[in-house]
Formats: structure tokens, C-alpha cells, sequence
């Protein structure tokens, strides 16, 4: 073998080895932290059940605030969770969870519609209701999101919670490139569980 | 060697590198790892630690390890990006009436300036996949242009090179041809790779072969065109090394690296379809495709010289 051919078969095998490493590092970076415990809570669904946080034991949960006569932000959050809810069809580890922030208007009802004309078809996302300072209490300390003027103020975030009811982090659930690291988080629990 | 050909040639190594670095962000899922554009999470060095985010950004976008790798394949297309304007400067100097050679080193600047916009409707339009395609195959054109250029400045010097040598004639269609088909055979693959992404978004948690399956006729018409390459690659080898009188190095060295690394790729191909989609060798897969490409273009520009030394 010639200098020159060995020179590029060193190069060809550097150059492998870095990307090894660099593929691990990206790999193992997706790790989520534990930030807090969803505290206690008991809502209703939109079929009039009841939901606390022992639903979200076992199941990897998606969840938002929102309200359904909302015309700023909460369209493009349902719109983007409702994409979430038909592609994870198939992955029954992920559910999903929407809180209304005006329960005034926004009675079992008006939730079964609003979920109806989003396209659920399974008690794969839940819609929940329940009186504004339960709700608010649950949203200012239990998620840490702003809850000050409901309903208008509320959050836009996206928040993912493991099997052990967690909280391990928040998304804008407005944009599509933190819905794109949401997904790939997903995905990450999703094997964690099965594995 | 003069300053222009040294350079082209530093300037080549660099942007093989380039593409190389920029597969790796591919495969490791970075390209989103700056969500802004030219400046990383308002920075023109990127974050260290959450803190340093600005308010407007989603925090959730943060990851140090895929901005650093995005952002160092901005910082070397920026480098490379210098390097052809030098290179530029220096074929305007030494080559001023030699048309092939400025004008490809010009088309080679104009189209990594093109490269620098189009990082940034990436960005814009997060990662969208025909945007991927033209990205790849721009750098590609950039690397042949540069190789054609040096490769002539070469011949300026070494006249007698390509004296001794007699390939057949009438081969100008067969270089077309494998480049063409070549090229489409990258499209195609860049298409396998964003398909294979876009199915697996609505499809979460299936399996890399369940998903190649429904790929369907796109990875047939790769793997079918793997081969039309071979063939031609060989027939090529046959008749430029085989039934030529005196080929040259650069023309036996050319030719056989490239039915040697076509081989490869079908080998690492039918790797990835049967044992799994392992990143690493999609990287290598995508990087000897680029390698290819430009030994065609060495080896069409030898062939090239040999005709013209005996008009």
C-alpha cells in the first residue's frame, strides 16, 4: 500500500471514529430531567368522568390549557395536538390531555363537540373541566405556568409527563420546531418503556 | 504546485469535509440545532448553559450538544465559503484568460453563497426535505467544479500529461450519463432518507424495515440503479483502462477507485436495508457517493485532455 493510500485510509478511519462519538453524544443528549410531580387533582372528562392524576400513571401524557371559544393562539395548539393524537394512533403508551381555562363556558358539552370536531374517536385525549380555582391552583403550582388572567392568559405550552405522573418538560405549542423536539422526545420514552 | 492549484486543492479537501460534517448533522438529527439563522439562539457563539437563551426562544429547542454540531457545520461552510473566494481571487491573478477555469471557480462561489441561503430556508422551514435534497446536490456541484478547475490548471503546466495517452473517442455521452444517473441516484437516496423521516413521523415507533418496506418503488429504483452505475462504472474501466494504449495514473488510479467504491456503496446499501439503519454507515454511504462523483469528473477531465493533446 502507497503513502498516499494509507494517509486516506487513516483519514476515512478518523473521520469514522469522530462521527461515532458525535452520533453517541447527540444520542445520549435527548435526556429529559425530572422537574416535579404532578400534584393531586380531580377533574371531569367531556363524557362526564371522573379524571385525577392517577390517569397519568402508566401513560406518557401530552398536555395543554386551553379554551374552546379561543381565536389567538388555542386553534393552532389543537390543531398541532390533534396531529399529535392521529399520528400516535398506533402508540396506545401516549394520551393526550387538554384542561379548558373557562369552565363557565366550557361545560361537558361544549368539550364533547370541541372534541368531536377535532376528530377524537377514543379516550385516547381527554378534554377536562372543572371550577376555575381548582383549575387555575392546579395550573400556577401544580404546572408552574402563568394562570394570573384566565381566560385569556393562558399558557401556550405543551407539557410531556412520564408513566410516574412527572413532569419532564414544557414546549411551545405553538411552533413547529418545538413540536419536532416534542415528537423526538416522545419517541425517546416510548422505547425507554418497552425496553 | 502554484498558489492557485495549492489552494484549490486545500479548498477541495475542506469542502469533502463539509459534506461530511454536514451528513453528521443529518444522521444525528442536529439540523434543528440552531433554530435561528445566521446567529445560533441569538448568539454568534452558541449557548452554553439555559440561561444564556434569550426570552423569545423556547427553551425546549435548547440542546448544547445538537447546536454545537449544527453550528460547526456553519462555522466550516463559512470557512470553506473563504476559501473559494481566495481560491477565486487566485484564478482571476494566474488564469485571467482561461474562461474554464475562472468561470468554474466563479460558478463554484456564486453556488456557496447559494449553499449559505439555502441553510437558512432549512432552518425556516424546518428541515424541509426537498431543501435537504437541493443542499446536498448543490455541494456536490460545488466539489466537481472545484476538482475540474484545479484538474485544468494542472494541464496548463503539465501539457504533456495526457500526450502519451489514446482512450477512445466519441465517450463524451457515457460521462454524461453516469454523472446524470448519478446524481439522480443521490436525489433519490436523499428521498429515501426524508421519506423514511416523514413516514416515521406519522408513524412513530415502527421499525426501520417495516418502514423501508413501505418505501415501496423508490428503493427498487435505487438499488436498480446501483447497478446500472456498476455497469457503467465497469464498462467505463474497460474501455479508458483496459482497451486505451498508455492511460495515464490519474486515468487507472480514477477509473478503478471508482468501480472499487461503487462496490462499496452497494455493499453498504444492502447493509443498511437488511441489517438496520445504522447512522454511521448512512454517513459513509451519502460521503463516497460525493467521492464518486468527483473522481468522474477527473476522470472525464483526463479523457477530455487526451483528446484535445491530438487534435
Amino acid at each position: 500500500m502507497n503513502k498516499n493510500s494509507l494517509l486516506i485510509l487513516m483519514s476515512v478511519i478518523l473521520l469514522g471514529a469522530g462521527a461515532t462519538w458525535v452520533i453517541q453524544k447527540a444520542n445520549s443528549s435527548h435526556d429529559l430531567p425530572v422537574i416535579k410531580d404532578v400534584p393531586s387533582f380531580l377533574f371531569k372528562t367531556q363524557d362526564g368522568e371522573s379524571f385525577s392524576e392517577n390517569e397519568l400513571k402508566g401513560k406518557i401524557t401530552v398536555l395543554d390549557f386551553m379554551f374552546t371559544t379561543c381565536a389567538g393562539p388555542c386553534p393552532i395548539m389543537t390543531n398541532n395536538m390533534a396531529h399529535l393524537y392521529q399520528d400516535y394512533t398506533n402508540v396506545e403508551e401516549v394520551q393526550f390531555v387538554s384542561i379548558t381555562v373557562d369552565p363557565a363556558v366550557d361545560n361537558e358539552e361544549i368539550l364533547k363537540q370541541y372534541a368531536n370536531a377535532n376528530g377524537v374517536d377514543d379516550d385516547r385525549w381527554q378534554f377536562l373541566t372543572s371550577d376555575i380555582d381548582a383549575i387555575k391552583d392546579l395550573k400556577k403550582n401544580g404546572f408552574m405556568l402563568y394562570a394570573d388572567e384566565l381566560p385569556r392568559g393562558h399558557a401556550i405550552k405543551f407539557v410531556l409527563i412520564d408513566p410516574k405522573g412527572r413532569i419532564r418538560k414544557y414546549y411551545d405549542g405553538t411552533d413547529k420546531a418545538s413540536i419536532a423536539v416534542l415528537r423526538n422526545d416522545l419517541n425517546n420514552l416510548v422505547k425507554e418503556i418497552r425496553s | 504546485m502554484n498558489t492557485f492549484r495549492t489552494f484549490s486543492f486545500i479548498t477541495t479537501a475542506m469542502t469533502y469535509l463539509l459534506i461530511f460534517v454536514g451528513g453528521l448533522v443529518r444522521v444525528a438529527g442536529a439540523g434543528m440545532g440552531c433554530p435561528d439563522w445566521p446567529k445560533c439562539f441569538d448568539r454568534w457563539i452558541p449557548p452554553t448553559s439555559l440561561d444564556q437563551l434569550p426570552d423569545h426562544i423556547d427553551p425546549a429547542k435548547f440542546n448544547i450538544v445538537l447546536a454545537w454540531i449544527e453550528y460547526s457545520n456553519r462555522l466550516l461552510g463559512a470557512l470553506v465559503g473563504l476559501a473559494i473566494m481566495i481560491t477565486t481571487y487566485l484564478a482571476f491573478k494566474y488564469y485571467r484568460n482561461v474562461i474554464r477555469i475562472t468561470w468554474s471557480v466563479l460558478a463554484a462561489f456564486f453556488l456557496t453563497l447559494v449553499e449559505g441561503w439555502l441553510g437558512s430556508v432549512l432552518v425556516d422551514t424546518v428541515l424541509n426535505p426537498i431543501t435537504i435534497t437541493l443542499h446536498l446536490l448543490l455541494a456536490l456541484v460545488i466539489v466537481m467544479l472545484l476538482l475540474y478547475s484545479a484538474q485544468e490548471a494542472f494541464y496548463l503546466e503539465n501539457h504533456d500529461s495526457e500526450k502519451g495517452s489514446r482512450y477512445p473517442p466519441n465517450m463524451k455521452w457515457m460521462f454524461g450519463i453516469l454523472s446524470i444517473t448519478l446524481l439522480a441516484e443521490v436525489v433519490l437516496g436523499t428521498e429515501i432518507r426524508g421519506g423514511l423521516e416523514m413516514i416515521r413521523e406519522d408513524n412513530p415507533m415502527l421499525d426501520s424495515q417495516f418502514l423501508l418496506r413501505m418505501l415501496g418503488p423508490f428503493k427498487y429504483i435505487h438499488t436498480m440503479l446501483g447497478f446500472i452505475i456498476s455497469g457503467l462504472s465497469g464498462l467505463l474501466w474497460l474501455r479508458l483502462v483496459k482497451q486505451s494504449q498508455n492511460p495515464s495514473t490519474i486515468m487507472i488510479q480514477s477509473s478503478t477507485a471508482i468501480l472499487g467504491l461503487v462496490i462499496t456503496q452497494i455493499i453498504m446499501g444492502e447493509l443498511l436495508v437488511f441489517l438496520d439503519v445504522i447512522p454511521l454507515i448512512q454517513l459513509f454511504h451519502m460521503w463516497v457517493a460525493s467521492w464518486i462523483l468527483g473522481l468522474v469528473m477527473i476522470q472525464y477531465t483526463a479523457w477530455n485532455q487526451s483528446q484535445l493533446a491530438h487534435e
